[in-house]
């Protein structure tokens, strides 16, 4: 399968690991925001992107918001969305798996629980 | 009878103004005790308004420089993560060379072993080639050089993935200046209003974290997976997989 990702993070460190991660998954194909806003716009202008990664906690536009915003846009709402995140209580994976995300990760991550989460969403 | 009883009320009202006068006798050391009190502790309250002021003062500097850390930890662990590109990018590098040579050296065995069955035997011969083959070394080595190889990969991703507690950390920090700014602000209020604030309301500060903030004040560093095991469990009770007493648990 042809995936192509767009990593979503305020921290230059932590896309930098992510696509590190890709990278050692065999992906190569990704793109980078540094917050919601910017991803919106990568989205809009890039068709081939399948798959977002996206942290919660940034600037301007946050990644629940991008979430809600994905999925109430009839061109993006099929999109597979990541989350990956520091907010590790109940409250705040139940807020993200309501705005519909396919999968939740509490950083730190591993790169098993990446592999898994990413097989488990396009395999769903 | 009106007037008796006038005179009685005069002398009835006359007797509580000396009863309020003998209290005022009383009252005068009272008072005079609380004057010499208050001139003990304005100077105290001033003391406390200028220690106040100094620490208020001092907040912001505090603040730029938990910002100062945070951005120069960031800037190491940019420059950690170039070295560690780099590191694996030579490791693909010597894996693209070593990968070349095995072609080659399967090549020259094949192409050694028509070269022998053209070498006349003889013990002579037969002593040559053995101490030739005996350099050859490649096939022994590789093994241990690709367990090296995959070593050191494995290596640098980790402290890729140990580079994650600078993000974990800045947001923490992050945390940490949100609280000083609101004591800072509390001290602020204090100043202004030191007669008439409870100063018991400092300890009522609390980590107020505004919408739409950038960081997450609960964010941690840990090779537990107890908070990814309790994620996957909620997400997995959307598809009944899991009870809600499992749930609970995990995350009480």
């Amino acid at each position: 399968m042809n995936l192509k990702f767009l990593v979503v993070d305020d921290s230059v460190t932590m896309r930098r690991i992510v696509v590190n991660s890709l990278k050692n998954l065999s992906y190569d194909n990704f793109v980078e925001a540094g917050d919601g806003k910017e991803a919106l716009d990568k989205l809009t202008a890039d068709s081939a992107i399948n798959f977002v990664i996206t942290d919660w906690n940034m600037p301007n536009v946050s990644g629940l918001e991008l979430v809600k915003s994905i999925r109430c846009d009839d061109k993006l709402s099929k999109l597979w969305v990541l989350m990956v995140t520091t907010r590790g209580v109940k409250e705040d994976i139940i807020e993200a798996l309501n705005a519909r995300v396919n999968n939740y990760i509490v950083k730190p991550f591993t790169p098993q629980i990446l592999k898994e989460k990413i097989d488990t969403i396009i395999n769903a | 009878m009106k007037q008796v009883s006038s005179m009685s009320e005069l002398f009835e009202r006359l007797n509580d103004l000396k009863i309020v006068f003998r209290y005022g006798q009383k009252m005068i050391p009272i008072i005079q005790s609380l004057i010499d009190f208050m001139k003990d502790t304005v100077p105290l309250l001033e003391d406390i308004n200028t220690s106040i002021s100094d620490t208020t003062n001092k907040i912001p500097k505090a603040k730029d420089q938990i910002n100062n850390v945070s951005s120069q930890t960031e800037l190491a662990t940019t420059e950690i993560l170039d070295i560690v590109d780099s590191i694996s990018d030579d490791v693909e590098k010597f894996d693209k060379y070593i990968k070349e040579i095995k072609n080659k050296e399967e090549e020259k065995k094949k192409t050694w072993e028509a070269i022998k069955n053209l070498i006349p035997h003889s013990s002579e011969s037969e002593k040559y080639i053995n101490h030739f083959e005996s350099l050859d070394i490649f096939y022994s080595v590789l093994p241990s050089m690709e367990a090296i190889f995959n070593k050191i990969r494995d290596d640098v991703y980790k402290i890729t993935l140990s580079l994650q507690v600078q993000d974990i950390t800045s947001q923490q920090l992050a945390a940490v200046n949100h609280l000083i700014e609101s004591v800072r602000l509390k001290l602020s209020s204090l100043i202004i209003h030191l007669d008439e604030t409870d100063l018991t309301s400092i300890e009522n500060v609390k980590l107020d974290i505004p919408v739409g903030s950038t960081f997450d004040p609960d964010a941690v560093y840990t090779k537990s997976t107890e908070r990814q095991e309790a994620a996957d469990l909620l997400i997995n009770s959307i598809n009944n997989k899991a009870t809600q007493d499992e749930i609970d648990k995990l995350f009480s």
